[in-house]
């Protein structure tokens, strides 16, 4: 059943949203979330990384031997994540700095190695970058909503770019433990729960 | 220094355990949980692949890296060292262990995409670790993920037994569940 | 045979793509990422010393050779001259290297203030010696001539209690950089006067 090519990009929005719907790329979804500008900041990064290696790889699928492909996948997947890692270092240290340990780690991210193997592996360029784009946005809108509901109840405030600002009077008591690890993994276990709902509808 | 050693194994097992509140590691940890064998073979493994990829990216990042002026390349470096040392791995054990190799199944190739492996190459490196805090560390984080895992399976084998709205079955349960399990880590933030 | 030719040739080709495009970036990026690193990490270590300074310390610096090591001054506006310098020294510590910047006046050869900008040193204890201004502020006004020591050793400096080794460092560090300061003096001057025109 073929996809249409606008159907390719959809996809990635709804129906095989990461990590919801693809269970896949949660690691970072729990470290991330704590405050809205770290999640799209991580987000666009995985965009970037899952477009540009999606179309490299979908490009040189017919050359790459099977029998070193997850090494050649690997290659060129950590090649665009250092792509990122300087590029932030150079225009945004600041959020390179909150980030941290986790952009390095995109590149053991399963949504590039996953799509890399599942998708661009068999399909072509276009295909492969709107497949990219749509499931990178996707993952970048649920990161956000995750961070959303987190900052919010846990601290009263959002940051949206560099500064938070501060939403609730100082009579609000924020639910800090949602901030925290512990909090992390219950809120993604009930927005899943919560999608499951959504989705059987 | 062997009480600071001792401290550090304390604190990657239990306060920094590198699954439950460093969450690295989470793909495979939901994944591998549902039963004991697995998740037991699984901890084994990765106790195994990373004191050793520990090693050598600390070596990687001592002699080649930095002589050469090449940390920008360390993440490549150390996942293609990591990819590797799977692939070592899993040959050496088809032909010395073959019933581990088996057990183990279609885990060890995962072990690649683990993030907690390659995180804690990664943190090695940050913190500055010498040789002896590195394989500490190494040897620590790992088996903190598999003590989180086996404890993760117990739990989710009596889950299973247990009437579960449908919405929330499987994974969504899973990451309720470890939450809890996360904040009984938690407590031990205070000790050190 | 010609199957393991064909993996080496393609796998190197992607290698070199990858590199030579890396590289490249690297090249680029290089002189912004330092800019970067010298705003976000040494920065606020160096405009602490030099709180009272009235010009950007940052903006203001100088870099000398020292051997084979290229060493980077920061100047400060005190009291309307060109006459505090702040350089980068490092001190052994517990965990690892602990960094220093440490403003001298020129005008008086003494110790203008330190500050710590790196370190790995237990929380609580060694890592006191950044988080406790007091621990620092010692060391204000030490001429260069020194001693920078703690009363162990027969110094002035009161060591950080449950830190020896951690005081210890840093009061090392300072040291060092006070001999790098004597050693490059002549040069420091002569970058100020520069400065001054």
């Amino acid at each position: 059943m073929a996809k249409t090519l606008v159907q390719e990009f959809t996809k990635g929005l709804w129906a095989e949203i990461p990590p919801f719907r693809l269970v896949l790329g949660l690691c970072p979804t729990l470290a991330i979330t704590n405050t809205l500008e770290n999640a799209y900041g991580m987000g666009i990064a995985v965009t970037f990384v899952l477009t540009f290696s999606n179309v490299l790889i979908s490009a040189l699928r017919k050359i790459i031997p099977p029998k070193v492909r997850i090494v050649a996948f690997i290659v060129v997947i950590a090649t665009f994540v250092i792509v990122v890692e300087l590029v932030m270092q150079a225009y945004t240290y600041a959020l390179f700095l909150k980030l941290g340990i986790f952009i390095p780690l995109i590149v053991v991210n399963c949504i590039p190695m996953g799509r890399a193997e599942a998708f661009a592996a068999k399909n072509g360029m276009v295909r492969s970058a709107l497949d990219g784009l749509g499931l990178g946005l996707g993952y970048t809108i649920a990161l956000s909503v995750l961070a959303t509901f987190r900052q919010i109840i846990a601290t009263g405030a959002l940051t949206v770019y560099e500064t938070p600002i501060t939403l609730f009077g100082p009579a609000f008591e924020p639910f800090r433990f949602l901030v925290e690890a512990p909090g992390a993994f219950i809120c993604l276990g009930l927005m899943l729960g919560l999608m499951n709902i959504l989705g059987k509808k | 220094m062997f009480g600071d050693l001792a401290v550090l194994f304390f604190s990657c097992v239990l306060i920094n355990n590198i699954l439950l509140i460093q969450y690295l590691g989470n793909c495979p940890f939901l994944g591998t949980s549902k039963k004991m064998e697995t998740a037991t073979g699984m901890a084994m493994a990765v106790v195994f692949v990373l004191v050793l990829a520990g090693i050598i990216t600390w070596l990687v990042e001592l002699y080649v890296l930095v002589p050469f002026n090449l940390k920008y390349l360390r993440t490549m470096a150390f996942i293609l060292v990591i990819a590797a040392l799977v692939q070592f791995v899993e040959m050496f054990l088809k032909k010395s262990i073959p019933a581990l190799y088996t057990g183990l199944g279609i885990y060890l190739p995962l072990i690649t995409t683990n993030c907690a492996v390659l995180g804690v190459c990664l943190l090695n490196i940050q913190e500055e670790y010498n040789f002896f805090q590195m394989l500490i560390s190494s040897f620590a984080y790992s088996a903190g993920f598999g003590l989180a895992l086996v404890l993760f399976a117990g739990v989710r084998e009596r889950i299973l037994l247990a009437r579960t709205p449908k919405p929330f079955q499987d994974t969504a349960i899973g990451l309720v569940t470890a939450g809890m399990l996360s904040l009984t880590f938690f407590a031990f933030k205070g000790w050190v | 045979m010609r199957e393991i030719i064909y993996m080496v040739v393609v796998l190197t080709g992607i290698s070199l793509a990858s590199g030579g495009l890396l590289a490249a970036l690297r090249e680029g990026t290089q002189e912004r990422i330092d800019q970067q690193v010298l705003e976000f990490v040494k920065g606020p270590s160096v405009r602490a010393v030099f709180k009272d300074a009235a010009n950007d310390p940052i903006a203001t610096r100088f870099q000398l050779k020292d051997g084979p090591t290229v060493r980077t001054f920061f100047v400060g506006e005190i009291e309307g001259a060109f006459r505090g310098v702040a350089l980068e020294a490092a001190g052994k510590g517990y965990k690892g290297e602990i960094g220093l910047v440490v403003a001298i006046d020129t005008q008086t050869g003494n110790v203008i203030g330190i500050n710590v900008t790196t370190h790995s040193e237990t929380p609580g204890l060694g890592a006191k010696a950044k988080t406790d201004p007091a621990f620092a502020a010692q060391f204000n006004g030490v001429p260069v001539s020194g001693p920078a020591k703690v009363t162990k050793d027969g110094g002035s400096i009161n060591a950080i209690s449950g830190a020896t080794i951690t005081s210890r460092a840093v009061a090392g560090g300072v040291s060092n950089a006070f001999t790098v300061y004597e050693r490059l003096k002549p040069q420091i001057e002569q970058k100020l006067k520069e400065i001054r025109k």
